[in-house]
């Protein structure tokens, strides 16, 4: 048997799919298409609830409440929604480029620990200094983490899907030590870092809610990719790659290039995420802060077939059910798990439609 | 380190490979039908908790595993069928899989046990232990292989036959067709979606007596973090083995002896655990490295 | 009565007629050729008959009664083998194993390899092969692999044999090895059709020949009453020259250089060698062949797509031997690729985004970071203009377009501006008349404004018509070369198919 991993290729990549910011008719078809299947996923969530014997229409309404419900419950949706917003975007270029990134997670907890070290290490440096070199110091470790597979991946084909799942255990065993060890602070029950420095800490934006700067610090950042996506070279680049790796490598485009890119570019993104975790909300690296983040930014890019805007939105979305759903367990005893169940059931099915899609593209030629 | 220690390693390295081997035993089979399973880790925390949780309802270590067999091969049967059917991307269907696990089970586990993160029922005991008759008695031997729980013997078993399988049933050896290439299978006239649900569904059981081994094998406890990258782990061993079951046996020793000198080792030496945990993890990361290396170098050559 | 009949065979894909009213007699313990270019319609007349395909016309009648093959299972019963140029083994099985696959003998649920063993020994002893029976495939040189898959189709009780132009993978002694076996099974009663473009392994094995050209039987012959040439011309056809543009007027320097260019392709096999040539200003070089001889990676080597082992490329005087695709372009090469919608588009997306692909990083269409919508639209539709590309808006998806649409889409990108060298690959397959005319004149067009064109076409009534020169590629090298109104169909065909005492 071959020791190889069947390579998944971008040109034929079935995780990329049409920009959906294209034609009005296309872009009603994604739109429904994406309202089904979260209509399916609630639905499924409701089955889930109904089998545990809660009830369901009350479970959603107290998430709705949760979420939606109160000034500070918005702040927090928002809040929920800041580290989505950078994995969302970091997941969607990558697919985009028909590149599996699933490494986001790993750039995540190194470039938030690296926030932390310079936030309690460099404690005498003013705000205006300190916050751009611990977001800088963030993106950079982030986006380096994520080059190794990127070149394993541009240069030897060695199938990046695997390496960045191996490599984000790594990661996140590293952090866990390093917070064991060289910078454990003792005397606390869980395992975490010094607290940053008060300079170092992001402006509340509306309290008593958490929400932070860091939050303009994402939005800003989606605002870039959508920008980046449709309107620069490095965007074409990207979907000629996504859509026909073999026409952009004919037409010239350095497609090696691209992929390494794109790659660090989730890196960086996931590097900045775990930064804003770190600076705005905890101020401090707690080991295994990230319930998951990078990965529900990946349901996100899914469900909205990687189009930059739908991120956008759908990120805010997302950011609504995880904050909401901790008050939810509260008022109706349903756990905060179900989301999880809702974002299993979305890529389930996002899987799904992407082959089918893949299928009837293949029986047209 | 003096025998008693030694024969103590070699103990504990074959109890802690066993859900390794299962797991591993699972993707090896998936990957010789040529379709990467990347839900062995979801697979097998479904398994842990239905064992747990079944077990505890029945009071049942046995039953437990009954159950759990059969609810995760149920549950590898829907991922089979949207993968062999529907068509649905192998890496994001088996993502899929791992979020729906964690998330289930730690749904279950507050709806059903009002615990959050761990749960451990006290009426549960674990799978029973067999202390070999003969083999016992034996000095150095004894220690290290008698008195292994079931679960344990049954994955050597399941080695050694997963190997007669694959070489010497025509099963077997369709199977590999399939995996190797699918239109010599075809007009070979075998079944190749027989084959292809014939491999995930035998990686399900194994991926449940994983899970069950983990969960009910010695203590009775189920945490939504218990399975920590086994699954992940186990393909690391089938790409070392390159698909030989001997080979990937071999790999889930080392990967054991790994474990458990490594909690030694945090006693005595002070060195800090996540380091060693990192090894296996990188240590798959170069092999694969290596092994697209080599075949670039062998291309060139061939000019 | 003959043993296969194969009547009225008539087979369509969307825009080609593969296979045009064939009737095709084999006698029984003959063998058989099956003799074309490619694209003839020699391996879809055989899939028919294996059951890979179902014609819309047509009977088949098989050792005195009609049969139907409705899939290659059947075709197995019925004793019909079809041995693929891409064999059907598997690699980690071994010999006996692969020969018995899906036949197994059993005992106690495990393979009775004793048995079996016995069984295949008996089956191959007549035939006077000798076979390592327990080794590996992986492990076998190429030629005994063939013989594996004959073997297998022999232990299915196979009495009639087709072989897929099975000497495209062998040495020269490989197949001195083949043709004994086949003589073998001849005399044991086997009857074979090989299916083939090499005229030389025609007279040496066959006894009879069937020629297909562009879908239609052309020729049945007793291989004894033929020569080569003959053959060769039946082949090629008559040369029809229903239109001719004027040569080249003026021929000026050197812009295409290759020197002693060697190159393997993904299999590891040469595909290029010593491959020295030139094309200057002003004039276009077509290059014929037989699908195979190396185009696809001459066409990658020039791009740069394809590293070549040995030699060197001079593009407009600079050595481009380590150059990327890109700074190609950039010193003036444009290429039209072989493949269509693989390589030449993005059928996902639109004209405009298609056209700017290779220049959508330089001014005016984009500045900095920025791609600027407007010069591109109106690029694009300066192209659609000059090119009569016809389609419902700039904006709709390019997979949308017609073949001939699709391909003046990339001509258009390609030679909008006068590019110094093109290379130009299959450039009017598939496509129809006028597009395909409307290609060419744009061809003849550029030439006379100075361009250097390398033009690969399996057309060669194109060939003749626009090429200033012919090179001719024959397995890598280049055996020929002539000047179109100085020869004729027949020569040129003789040195496609490896007939070199063309005079």
């Amino acid at each position: 048997m071959q020791a190889e991993l069947p390579h998944l290729d971008p040109a034929t990549s079935q995780i990329n799919v049409e920009d959906s910011a294209e034609q009005i008719p296309s872009a009603i078809l994604s739109l429904s298409r994406m309202l089904l299947t979260l209509i399916i996923a609630l639905l499924m969530g409701a089955l889930v609830i109904w089998i545990s014997g809660k009830n369901p229409v009350e479970a959603y309404r107290a998430l709705l409440q949760a979420s939606l419900g109160s000034r500070t419950a918005i702040a927090n949706s928002l809040l929920a929604a800041t580290p989505i917003l950078f994995t969302g975007m970091a997941a969607a270029i990558a697919f985009r480029a028909g590149i599996f990134n699933v490494g986001v997670e790993g750039s995540l907890y190194l470039g938030g620990f690296a926030a932390a070290w310079v936030g309690f290490t460099f404690t005498t440096l003013p705000p205006l200094l300190i916050i751009p070199l611990s977001l800088l110091t963030a993106g950079i470790v982030g986006g380096a983490w994520c080059y190794f597979p990127a070149i394993l991946r541009s240069r030897l084909q060695v199938d990046e899907l695997v390496t960045t799942i191996l490599l984000n255990h790594v990661a996140i065993l590293f952090t866990e030590y390093l917070v064991n060890g060289p910078f454990l602070v003792p005397g606390l029950a869980n395992a975490m870092s010094p607290q940053i420095s008060e300079s170092a800490r992001l402006p509340r934006l509306l309290p008593p809610s958490q929400l932070n700067a860091s939050f303009l610090f994402a939005l800003l950042a989606a605002l870039f990719t959508i920008y980046l996506m449709t309107r620069t070279k490095f965007g074409y680049e990207i979907r000629m790659v996504g859509d026909n790796a073999q026409f952009a490598r004919w037409s010239g485009i350095n497609v090696v290039s691209v992929i390494e890119k794109v790659m660090v570019f989730g890196g960086i993104f996931g590097g900045l995420a775990g930064a804003g975790q770190v600076m705005g909300v905890h101020y401090r690296f707690i080991a295994g802060f990230s319930s998951g983040l990078a990965f529900t930014g990946i349901t996100v890019a899914l469900l909205v077939r990687n189009s930059p805007l739908g991120v956008l939105l759908a990120s805010l979305l997302f950011g609504m059910l995880r904050s909401g759903s901790a008050t939810m367990e509260i008022m109706t005893d349903v756990p905060r798990d179900l989301i999880r169940v809702l974002e299993a059931t979305i890529i389930f099915f996002a899987a799904i439609e992407f082959s089918n899609l893949l299928w009837r593209r293949h029986r047209e030629h | 380190m003096n025998i008693d220690q030694l024969t103590n390693v070699l103990f504990a390295a074959l109890r802690v490979m066993t859900p390794l081997l299962l797991a591993a035993l699972a993707g090896l089979i998936s990957q010789r039908v040529n379709l990467l399973n990347i839900a062995l880790e979801g697979l097998m925390l479904f398994g842990a908790f239905f064992a747990v949780v079944l077990g505890a309802k029945f009071n049942s270590p046995l039953l437990g595993l009954f159950f759990s067999i059969v609810f995760t091969t149920l549950i590898t049967f829907i991922y089979a069928l949207s993968i062999i059917e529907l068509h649905a991307n192998l890496i994001v269907a088996g993502l899929a899989i791992n979020i729906l696990a964690v998330g289930l089970t730690s749904y279950l586990l507050v709806v059903m046990f009002n615990a959050r993160g761990a749960y451990s029922p006290s009426n549960l005991v674990s799978l029973p232990h067999l202390n070999l008759p003969l083999l016992k008695d034996i000095a150095i031997l004894g220690k290290v292989f008698s008195g292994h729980g079931v679960l344990v013997y049954v994955s050597w078993i399941l080695a050694g036959l997963c190997s007669v399988f694959l070489y010497r049933t025509p099963q077997g050896i369709h199977l590999r067709a399939v995996g190797e290439r699918p239109e010599a299978a075809e007009t070979a006239g075998i079944n190749v979606k027989g084959i292809q649900y014939l491999a995930l569904l035998l990686g399900g059981v194994l991926c449940a007596l994983a899970g069950a081994q983990l969960a009910i094998g010695d203590l009775t406890i189920f945490n939504d973090s218990m399975i920590n990258g086994r699954g992940f782990i186990a393909l690391a061993a089938v790409f070392f083995g390159a698909g030989k079951p001997s080979l990937t046996t071999l790999g889930c020793f080392l990967f054991g002896l790994f474990e458990i000198l490594q909690f030694r080792l945090q006693t005595s030496a002070n060195i800090p655990p996540q380091l060693p945990q990192m090894l296996p993890y990188l240590i798959v990361v170069l092999t694969l490295t290596a092994i697209s290396f080599q075949k670039k170098f062998t291309k060139r050559m061939a000019g | 009565m003959s043993y296969l009949l194969m009547k009225s065979i008539t087979k369509t894909f969307p825009g080609v007629i593969a296979n045009d009213n064939i009737d095709l007699e084999v006698a029984q313990g003959s063998i058989h050729a099956l003799l074309g270019e490619n694209g003839a319609g020699k391996s879809t007349l055989m899939k028919i008959l294996y059951g890979i395909y179902t014609p819309e016309e047509g009977r088949i009648f098989f050792n005195g009664q009609e049969i139907r093959v409705p899939n290659p299972r059947a075709a197995i019963r019925l004793g019909i083998g079809m041995v693929h140029q891409e064999f059907h083994l598997v690699p980690s099985l071994t010999v006996s194993e692969n020969i018995a696959l899906g036949y197994e003998l059993t005992r106690n649920g495990l393979v009775d390899r004793k048995t079996q063993r016995r069984r295949i020994e008996e089956v191959i002893e007549p035939f006077g092969f000798k076979l390592p029976l327990e080794k590996a495939i992986a492990d076998l040189p190429v030629g005994v692999q063939q013989q594996v898959e004959i073997i297998k189709l022999l232990y299915r009780k196979a009495e009639l044999l087709i072989l897929d132009e099975p000497t495209s993978v062998l040495t020269p002694q490989e197949v001195d090895n083949l043709f004994g076996v086949l003589q073998n099974l001849r005399e044991q009663g086997k009857t074979i059709i090989y299916i083939t473009h090499k005229l030389r392994e025609v007279k040496k094995i066959c006894d009879f020949a069937t020629i297909l050209r562009r879908g239609r039987v052309v020729g049945r012959v007793r291989v004894a009453d033929v020569t080569e040439r003959e053959l060769a011309n039946l082949m090629v056809g008559e040369q029809v020259i229903d239109y001719i543009f004027p040569r080249s007027r003026q021929v000026g320097e050197k812009k295409l250089i290759l020197e002693r260019v060697s190159a393997v392709d993904d299999r590891g096999i040469l595909a290029l060698k010593d491959v020295t040539f030139s094309v200057n200003a002003g004039e276009i070089v077509g290059v014929a062949g037989v699908q195979g001889s190396g185009q696809s990676e001459l066409v990658e080597v020039i791009s740069g797509l394809r590293h070549p082992a040995k030699g060197k490329i001079w593009l407009n005087g600079k050595d481009i031997t380590r150059s990327s695709p890109r700074q190609r372009r950039e010193i003036g090469l444009a290429i039209i690729p072989e493949k269509r919608k693989e390589q030449g588009l993005n059928l996902n997306t639109n004209v405009v985004e298609n056209v700017i692909s290779t220049r959508y990083y330089k001014s005016p269409f984009s500045r900095w970071l920025t791609l600027f919508e407007r010069p591109a639209e109106k690029f694009a539709q300066r192209i659609v203009s000059e090119f009569s590309i016809s389609m419902s808006s700039l904006k709709s998806k390019v997979e949308n377009l017609s073949g001939g649409n699709q391909q003046k889409v990339i001509a258009g990108r390609e030679m909008i501006e006068q590019p110094d060298v093109l290379i130009a690959a299959y450039p009017t397959r598939g496509l129809d008349v006028s597009a395909a005319q409307f290609v060419r004149e744009t061809m003849i067009r550029r030439r006379d404004q100075g361009g250097a064109i390398l033009l690969i076409s399996a057309d060669l009534d194109e060939l003749f018509a626009v090429s200033d020169r012919i090179l001719i590629l024959y397995e890598g090298q280049i055996v020929g070369e002539t000047n179109p109104d100085e020869t004729s169909f027949e020569k040129v065909g003789l040195l496609m198919t490896g007939h070199f005492h063309a005079s």
